[in-house]
């Protein structure tokens, strides 16, 4: 755990006075405040600093004794023990050990010591917390269950059929916990789906390229092609050109939150010419260009 | 509109510390919007994240209601312009998939 400089966190010298933080705060508080920078991690951790800077610092008694032992806080109590059985501090050495901010504080003042906002003994509404899923196209294809840990809680989540690369959804009240009874906050979930190798989703809509040979293509004929909701007989025409494309209603994605309701599913057909043709197919092609 | 979904102003400023007339400046702003049930005034619960939203800038930057009327439009403007990147990249993601 290593010592938090709640002066240099609101850009203060040690001498400032109360006017001089409440002005820091209020100014550092605009710029990094999490509803004025909406999933920006940093503004939040930022934020939740300078109100651990504010909460000590705009506390008269809390200032004292975060000045008097600083980077010492982890044996305050026994040099105040020390203090008063001998009239003397003492010095001991000061160890960091992890690096969790709010560790400092609650060693410090008690895990008790929540933050106030605005006025003391208000309720406040607890953090919001953040968290990004990556998922599969295949995964976001079907709802599916899952369980997430977020800041050691294990949340059990189903995400619906058809969630976007990039979508949020809000869990509400599995954020951080309130203030002096406040309702929890909420867990805003971000989606993050991996492009698939084969197929490419536009909206609800997927596309896919099927190759299919020189013969088929010319003669007609039937393919066989693998979708998200397995394999599909697909019939092809006779004398299918390279690059046409056909839609397959209703085999696309799924549409979020609308059950039964897919997008379409486009395939284009990329027609593969022969390679290696022995002399005697050359000898046909040839006719046939010739006929 | 079922009654369980409504959150009486009364219960909200009890439960948040807040003046009463705090919630009402910001209706006569047309800042939140509220219904009558009863000669009661209720939130309904999609404005409730948007109240308490504007309870903590007025609280925690001290932003006065002209201020909150200004964030909160830019807000919702951003929260819009998110959601247009977000779908105009998913469009881009289908030509370039490395995206």
């Amino acid at each position: 755990m290593a010592f938090v400089d709640y002066y240099q966190i609101l850009e203060l010298d040690k001498t400032a006075d109360d006017k001089a933080i409440k002005n820091a705060y209020r100014k550092l508080a605009r710029k990094y405040h999490p509803d004025l920078n909406p999933n920006d991690k940093e503004a939040q951790k930022k934020f939740q600093q300078l109100n651990e800077a504010n909460e000590v610092l705009s506390d008269p008694e809390k200032r004292k004794k975060y000045d008097q032992y600083g980077k010492d806080w982890q044996h305050s109590e026994e040099f105040e023990r020390a203090r008063q059985s001998r009239g003397n501090a003492g010095g001991q050495g000061f160890t960091g050990g992890g690096d969790q901010f709010s560790d400092f504080f609650e060693s410090m003042f008690g895990s008790g010591s929540g933050f106030s906002g605005g006025g003391r003994g208000a309720r406040y509404r607890g953090q919001d917390y953040q968290a990004d899923v990556n998922l599969t196209l295949r995964d976001a294809y079907e709802a599916h269950k899952q369980t997430l840990t977020v800041n050691g809680r294990n949340i059990r989540i189903t995400i619906p059929a058809g969630i976007e690369n990039g979508q949020t959804i809000k869990i509400a009240g599995h954020g951080g916990k309130g203030t002096n009874g406040g309702p929890d906050g909420d867990l805003f979930i971000t989606f993050s789906i991996e492009p698939d190798s084969k197929l490419r989703r536009s909206g609800n809509d997927l596309h896919l390229k099927a190759e299919v040979d020189l013969y088929t293509a010319v003669l007609g004929g039937d393919l066989v092609i693998e979708t998200l909701s397995g394999k599909l007989k697909l019939p092809v025409k006779p004398e299918t050109q390279n690059g046409s494309i056909v839609r397959l209603k209703g085999k696309g994605f799924p549409v979020y939150k609308k059950e039964g309701q897919f997008g379409d599913l486009y395939v284009t057909f990329d027609v593969k010419i022969p390679t290696n043709l022995t002399e005697r197919q050359k000898e046909l092609f040839t006719e046939l260009a010739k006929s | 509109m079922e009654n369980d979904q409504l959150i009486a102003i009364e219960t909200f400023c009890t439960f948040y510390n807040v003046e009463y007339s705090f919630v009402e400046s910001l209706r006569n702003n047309e800042l939140i919007e509220t219904v009558v049930v009863d000669d009661h005034r209720f939130l309904e619960i999609p404005q409730l994240y948007k109240l308490e939203r504007m309870v903590r800038l007025h609280h925690d930057l001290d932003i006065n209601l002209a201020g909150i009327g200004a964030v909160n439009s830019l807000l919702d403007r951003i929260d819009s312009l998110d959601r247009e990147i977000v779908s105009l990249r998913n469009k881009l993601r289908f030509y370039e998939p490395g995206l």
